[in-house]
């Protein structure tokens, strides 16, 4: 090694010496990295479940035939609906309105006639579309129960009946859980890694103290590079954290490649930390830089990534926006790799993704960095 | 000939339209001390941003240490210890990893590190104070923390600008007896200032008004230059109301309210005391007492400022 070479050394590792010790010294460091994300990880994960049971549902049964009877038992046989006493139609949707029923099914004077005439004989289904969520789980529930249902009555008494049969591939039980926990990782990586960096180097503006460095022999790449290993090693504890919080916590399995998932969080916080610094170049100070840090990191990594909404239920502007938002290829790559398993192959397309973002977003940094210095 | 420790030619910079500093030219021997005075906003610290590699200059050439500042500004930074305005240090952190910090900025290895600090601690007066947290320190301490932490790499050119802003008397003495002592050991030393009195340590200063460098010399050579007269103090009650009957005195070159007193200056030949003290009683002044005072840099740069006016 050259004298060169250790020197830079020497200042890379007095930087990120110095930021270990400022670490350890501030405990709201420590805490933003490390507490926030088991908070919210366990408040998402319970609190912010898409899973739904027992829902609330009248039946309003205008035929009182055998037939209609059983309809309504096959509907209540499962776990998924509880009755909710009702007698006719209109009676059903004062019980909807009132908030009393989520669904009301309305099974018309007739209906068993129409049947043992062996004609279609359509039940309606009301559902309260307030909720999108629960309204499109509800209409998905019903109609297997119908079409299973229909099937066994089809009165082939020799034959076996139609069997309906819906499947969740990768998540059986489409448990929210499953889902969303890898959307919760990108998310706290991302406001840590950007939070931290940006208040870190905005404090140094403030105090004055990187006019002193830019006075000493350390450059700009020792500055860097001195500021970011401190996070880039805090992060990757972070996202161990969360992940084996996930996987005890909630049962969230592992089927694909452990390695890569730490490669593709490596990638992601380099280029969160990357946006970081650009962040604190931009505002050089703490004040703004908290703001613009915490809006640029948070907004995306909650909406944007399909970690809440699902991208193809995105409006087509939205849907463009999200191709530069990092996080939505770590939320693809983590769930990829958590729920269906696999290795690099599968995840190559968020890898490069992840990459070409970390790379471009630090160069803009560096060059920023270097041109305001006149 | 030996080269010149600071060597300015037709330095200026400008910000925009502003020109914050104008052509100043001048050079700065080996070990010598060199104040450089003037109000806020007169181009000081722009200058020294200049002279350590901060700052482009936009015009003019300077040489520090050896080193051109616009071509090999890194060498410069290596040369020289840079204490800027507000003393930069991370007041979070302890005494001993403030030093530890800069030391390994500066490239000092693993064994000459605790030496080194053991010796500038020393020097600076620091001595029991390396786990007390930087920020529950005193200001004058501070001081003289982040003056250890710029000379621990033995630079050959120490820049400090404003570095007594903020600081009570004693710790600005204590403090200049750790810079003259830098200086004996042949560290050349730029300072800037507004406290006149400091300026009196340097071995010359120059002047600044408005980004231009209006005066240069050693402080007695500039009294001589630019306060021509003798200087009197009249102090007394009520002397507000004599300004004018002052003024009509004969030999009278200068006049400026001083405390609650009068500070003027006079032509030698045409003084009378006498006539000074009795036009000041008739004008409602009362115990009124002259005495010769002497003249100060304060004088200097007024009459430095009320000369480079008319130019500017």
């Amino acid at each position: 090694m050259t004298s060169r070479q250790g020197r830079f050394l020497r200042r890379v590792a007095a930087m990120a010496a110095k930021e270990v010790l400022h670490i350890r010294r501030d405990p709201r460091t420590l805490y933003i990295a490390l507490a926030l994300p088991v908070i919210m990880l366990l408040l998402l994960g319970f609190g912010l479940s898409f899973d739904i049971e027992r829902i609330p549902l009248v039946v309003a049964d205008g035929d009182r035939s055998a037939a209609s009877r059983e309809l309504a038992r096959a509907v209540f046989g499962s776990r998924d609906f509880a009755a909710v006493a009702g007698s006719d139609a209109r009676a059903a949707q004062t019980e909807l309105r009132r908030g009393q029923a989520m669904a009301a099914l309305v099974i018309p004077a007739g209906f068993a006639r129409e049947l043992d005439a062996g004609r279609d004989s359509p039940v309606q289904l009301l559902v309260d579309g307030s909720d999108g969520n629960t309204a499109r789980q509800i209409m998905g529930k019903i109609d297997a129960i119908l079409r299973a249902h229909g099937g066994s009555r089809a009165g082939f008494a020799d034959s076996p009946p139609l069997a309906v049969k819906v499947s969740t591939l990768w998540n059986p039980a489409s448990r929210s859980a499953l889902f969303m926990v890898p959307g919760v990782a990108a998310y706290l990586l991302a406001i840590a890694a950007v939070l931290l960096t940006a208040l870190t180097i905005a404090a140094e503006w403030e105090r004055g103290s990187m006019e002193q460095l830019f006075a000493s022999p350390v450059g700009r790449l020792e500055i860097v590079l001195g500021k970011l290993l401190p996070y880039l090693a805090l992060g990757m504890l972070q996202l161990l954290l969360v992940i084996s919080l996930g996987t005890t916590v909630f049962d969230v399995p592992i089927h694909g490649s452990l390695p890569m998932i730490f490669v593709a969080g490596l990638l992601f916080l380099t280029g969160m930390l990357g946006q970081g610094l650009l962040v604190s170049v931009l505002a050089r100070n703490q004040l703004v830089a908290t703001q613009a840090g915490a809006l640029s990191s948070l907004v995306p990594s909650l909406l944007l990534s399909g970690m809440l909404v699902p991208i193809e239920n995105m409006p087509w502007i939205l849907q463009a926006l999200t191709v530069v938002v990092p996080a939505r290829y770590l939320v693809h790559a983590l769930r990829t790799l958590m729920l269906k398993g696999g290795g690099f192959q599968v995840i190559a397309l968020d890898l490069l993704a992840l990459l070409a973002f970390a790379v471009v977003i630090l160069a803009l940094a560096t060059l920023r960095f270097k041109r305001r210095l006149a | 000939m030996s080269e010149m420790a600071i060597e300015a030619v037709g330095l200026g910079r400008d910000f925009g339209a502003f020109r914050a500093v104008t052509d100043v030219s001048f050079s700065v021997e080996a070990g010598e001390i060199f104040g450089y005075l003037g109000a806020n906003g007169a181009g000081k610290s722009t200058t020294i941003r200049m002279l350590c590699g901060l700052l482009l200059p936009s015009r003019g050439t300077a040489r520090v240490a050896g080193f051109d500042v616009g071509q090999k500004p890194e060498a410069v930074k290596a040369a020289i210890g840079y204490m800027s305005q507000k003393f930069s240090l991370y007041l979070d952190l302890p005494v001993r990893d403030n030093l530890d910090f800069f030391g390994g900025a500066y490239g000092i290895s693993g064994r000459a590190l605790p030496r080194r600090a053991a010796e500038v601690t020393e020097l600076c007066g620091l001595g029991g104070l390396g786990p007390r947290i930087t920020g529950t320190l005193p200001a004058g301490l501070r001081q003289r923390l982040a003056l250890a932490c710029a000379i621990l790499h033995r630079p050959a050119v120490l820049f400090l600008d404003e570095p007594t802003a903020c600081v009570d008397p004693q710790a600005r003495r204590l403090f200049w007896r750790v810079i003259r002592q830098l200086a004996a050991s042949g560290t050349t030393i730029f300072v800037t200032t507004h406290y006149l009195d400091e300026a009196e340590y340097c071995r010359r200063i120059g002047l600044m008004a408005a980004g231009r460098l209006i005066a240069l010399d050693t402080p007695a050579a500039l009294k001589r230059a630019y306060v021509p007269g003798r200087v009197f103090l009249v102090r007394g009650e009520n002397l507000a109301a004599t300004t004018s009957a002052v003024r009509a005195q004969p030999g009278i070159l200068a006049f400026e309210p001083f405390g609650a007193g009068l500070h003027l200056q006079a032509e030698p030949a045409l003084w009378n005391e006498a006539s000074v003290k009795l036009a000041v009683e008739r004008a409602g002044g009362r115990e009124v007492v002259v005495e010769a005072a002497d003249p100060s840099l304060e004088d200097v740069f007024l009459a430095a400022l009320g000369r480079a006016e008319p130019a500017a």
